[in-house]
């Protein structure tokens, strides 16, 4: 009986307000069980996953955690934006990264996390002892990027309000592993909507993701990252939900409420405007076709108007406060100097191999394997925590194997993909913004630091693709083989992900 | 159904004995180094370009598997290394481009023996990024040189060889202090970790067996 049937018959006496605390709970448990169960144990898998990273991973031995920890921290104690991009953090959370010999350990892979009973006492006294100051004007990095991921970490930070940074910042760490069950639950939303033909391959794909070491990592730590790949996952959900039932009022609004949710989380979000701007022009014209013209510019609307709103209340609060908006988006300048078209040539090389006739910006690296493939086998910590080299080589057995039944696989679909070219090319679109923003943003600190944001990371919010990816090649692998080859993968990214952890131990208290 | 079970148990058999084969095997450790220590980084040369830094009267510990050669950089370049003593090239190794942090392990080939009075040259192909090298100050009659010309001091060089305990015997230690720098301090952190595991292990497990045909 669905959640809609309940309502009449069940509706209590005791007023309207009870009746409509009532309704809301049903159909939100209603909403709950459309989710099939698989999702949420992927989600489940995902979210423990996250928080054993965040206990393996010392404390602020994530990329920029101790900026992150600032930003919350000014948040939740004045209300205010942090106004400062310094490093020099609050008197606090300095005393905590001193006595955890954050900067000795950090980037110098020779030195471990502390390790004896005195370095313990000492840490603990330095917590106790440490004045407190309300808020951090400071919060390095992060002072550039918008506030939705910090408000919702200032709940967690309030909670543990009183105890000492590192109760806090465990806490919020908790909160941040939720967004990896999230991001889970929406890639395998998102590939039910994608791969309607073969439930059993969303499994695959959906829990391999959630199994995906980075995710964790990322995840168990204090970083906006988190959420970003949330929100993202959410997006690609929700495109692909309109794009297999068509626009609606609803599906409109879900895409615009999940853009603004996505902006206000961190910028890199821009990156994916182009191909939702795409997807919004496509699934416009599908809709005036079938409901008229009127009708879908109404529900174009209401999606653009749920995506700005938010936004440009954000910017007002901005303008009203200190600086420009979205601060940090001055990334794309461009180095001083240089042409469009040489900005436009070091993005591609940044991810493929260089074409004849360019020049070089990275003399005897091969991008696409050494920065992309192998930042994502294996590099946690401050980017200073990696796997012998002979794992990196080993791992490309069967990376080649997973791309070659996932072409397979596209091969023996390639009717179905003639007639669904509109939505992969808004997925392509999706991941080309993406991959340029990252690229422009590097080229700015070019050639000082030759790819200074060529982090596997910063593609994350592509999972779905990837999970798409995984899905595809157990399919390709055939009917007979197929499943078998989907647990294969399965076991593959657990393995990936236990040896992972494994490494980071290894390094911190090996 | 039948299939997929038997997969899932063979990749849980090789991912055992990899786990097996990881703890039986003994992390590296610094059989020597010229690096006094507790003495803070200090920079002896820095470099925009490729160069080759060599340093002479070094000694080589038996076993030596890896040098650990104390450059700085943000994305360090490649990295070359070259041992040789007496006219003869001892041994080799290189290490690609990526590296981040203050120090570069470039594997070399295993050292049957001690070798005494080496020569070790390091060389990288630096184009744009500033690459520093750190190490003691010293005259220049026994400082590193780059070419003709002598740096500040002598290059910090650690050579690394396996342990003699396996990763198995240092789990205890290695479990305690994962207990250290946290909130609520003690061994509590690794059965957590352990029971998460073996709970994503048992929910991955279980969910693949009752979605796959």
């Amino acid at each position: 009986m669905s959640a809609r049937a309940v309502t009449p018959t069940s509706a209590p006496r005791h007023g309207s307000r009870a009746a409509s605390a009532g309704d809301r709970r049903r159909r939100a448990s209603g909403l709950a069980r459309r989710v099939p169960r698989a999702a949420w144990i992927c989600g489940l898998i995902a979210c423990l996953n996250a928080i054993c990273w965040s206990l393996v991973t010392p404390a602020f031995q994530v990329p920029d955690e101790p900026s992150h920890f600032a930003y919350v921290k000014q948040l939740a104690e004045t209300g205010e934006l942090p106004t400062s991009s310094s490093q020099v953090t609050s008197s606090e959370e300095s005393a905590a990264l001193t006595a955890l010999h954050q900067v000795a350990v950090r980037q110098r892979p020779q030195n471990q996390a502390i390790a004896t009973n005195a370095e313990q006492r000492q840490l603990e006294s330095a917590l106790a002892a440490a004045p407190h100051e309300t808020g951090s004007p400071a919060a390095g990095v992060a002072t550039s990027q918008p506030p939705l991921y910090y408000a919702l970490e200032a709940i967690p930070y309030t909670v543990a309000r009183g105890s000492t940074v590192l109760d806090r910042l465990a806490l919020m760490r908790l909160a941040s592993s939720l967004f990896a069950g999230l991001s889970a639950v929406f890639v395998f939303l998102f590939l039910r909507e994608a791969l309607p033909r073969a439930p059993w391959a969303w499994t695959v794909g959906g829990l391999s993701v959630a199994l995906a070491p980075l995710l964790g990592f990322m995840s168990g730590a204090v970083n906006p990252d988190a959420m970003l790949f949330a929100a993202s996952a959410s997006l690609f959900y929700c495109l692909a939900r309109a794009f297999r039932r068509g626009l609606s009022a609803r599906r409109a609004a879900a895409i615009g409420a999940v853009s603004a949710i996505g902006l206000l989380t961190k910028l890199n979000f821009a990156g994916l405007l182009p191909g939702i701007a795409l997807a919004l022009a496509l699934l416009t014209l599908r809709a005036a076709r079938a409901h008229g013209a009127s009708t879908a510019l109404r529900w174009l609307a209401f999606a653009l108007a749920l995506g700005a709103v938010p936004l440009l209340a954000y910017a007002g609060v901005e303008a009203l406060s200190h600086e420009s908006l979205l601060r940090g988006a001055s990334v794309s300048s461009g180095s001083p100097g240089s042409s469009p078209l040489a900005e436009l040539d070091y993005i591609w090389q940044l991810y493929l191999p260089r074409l004849p006739g360019t020049a070089d910006y990275f003399p005897g690296l091969f991008t696409t394997r050494q920065l992309w493939f192998d930042g994502y086998v294996g590099l946690y910590g401050w980017l200073d925590t990696v796997f012998p080299s002979w794992v990196y080589d080993v791992a490309l057995i069967p990376a080649g194997a997973i791309a070659l039944l996932c072409a397979r696989a596209l091969v023996q679909a390639r009717a179905a993909l003639r007639s669904r070219a509109g939505e992969l090319l808004v997925y392509a679109t999706l991941a080309a913004g993406l991959m340029a923003l990252v690229g422009a943003a590097s080229f700015t600190a070019f050639p000082q630091i030759d790819a200074e944001y060529a982090q596997a990371r910063y593609l994350l919010p592509l999972l779905p693709l990837l999970g798409a990816v995984l899905a595809l090649a157990a399919r390709g692998a055939g009917r007979r083989w197929g499943p078998s080859a989907g647990a294969l993968i399965v076991v593959l990214f657990l393995a990936h992900d236990l040896f992972s952890q494994l490494l980071v131990v290894a390094r911190y208290y090996g | 159904m039948r299939r997929v079970t038997l997969t899932l148990v063979l990749g849980l058999a090789g991912v055992a004995c990899a786990i097996g084969l990881t703890l039986a095997h003994a992390p590296t450790t610094v059989a020597r180094t010229n690096r006094p220590p507790g003495q803070p980084e200090q920079e002896i040369a820095s470099s925009r370009e490729s160069s080759r830094y060599c340093q002479a009267d070094e000694t080589l510990p038996r076993g030596t598997s890896a040098l650990r050669v104390w450059l700085d950089a943000a994305y360090g370049p490649r990295v070359t290394v070259e041992v040789s003593a007496h006219g003869r090239r001892i041994a080799s190794g290189q290490r690609g481009s990526g590296w981040i942090g203050g120090a570069v392990t470039v594997p070399v080939t295993p050292l049957a023996r001690t070798i005494s009075e080496a020569s070790v040259c390091v060389s990288f192909d630096a184009r744009d990024e500033t690459v520093i090298a750190q190490g003691n100050p010293t005259p220049a009659a026994s400082a590193t040189r780059d070419g003709t010309e002598a740096l500040a001091g002598r290059l910090w060089i650690e050579y690394l060889r396996p342990g003699s305990r396996s990763w198995a015997s240092l789990a205890a230690s290695t479990a305690q202090r994962m207990g250290f720098g946290r909130a609520a301090p003690g061994i509590w952190v690794v059965f957590a970790a352990l029971a998460l595991m073996a709970a994503v292990l048992a929910l991955a497990f279980r969910l693949v067996l009752s979605e796959l045909p």
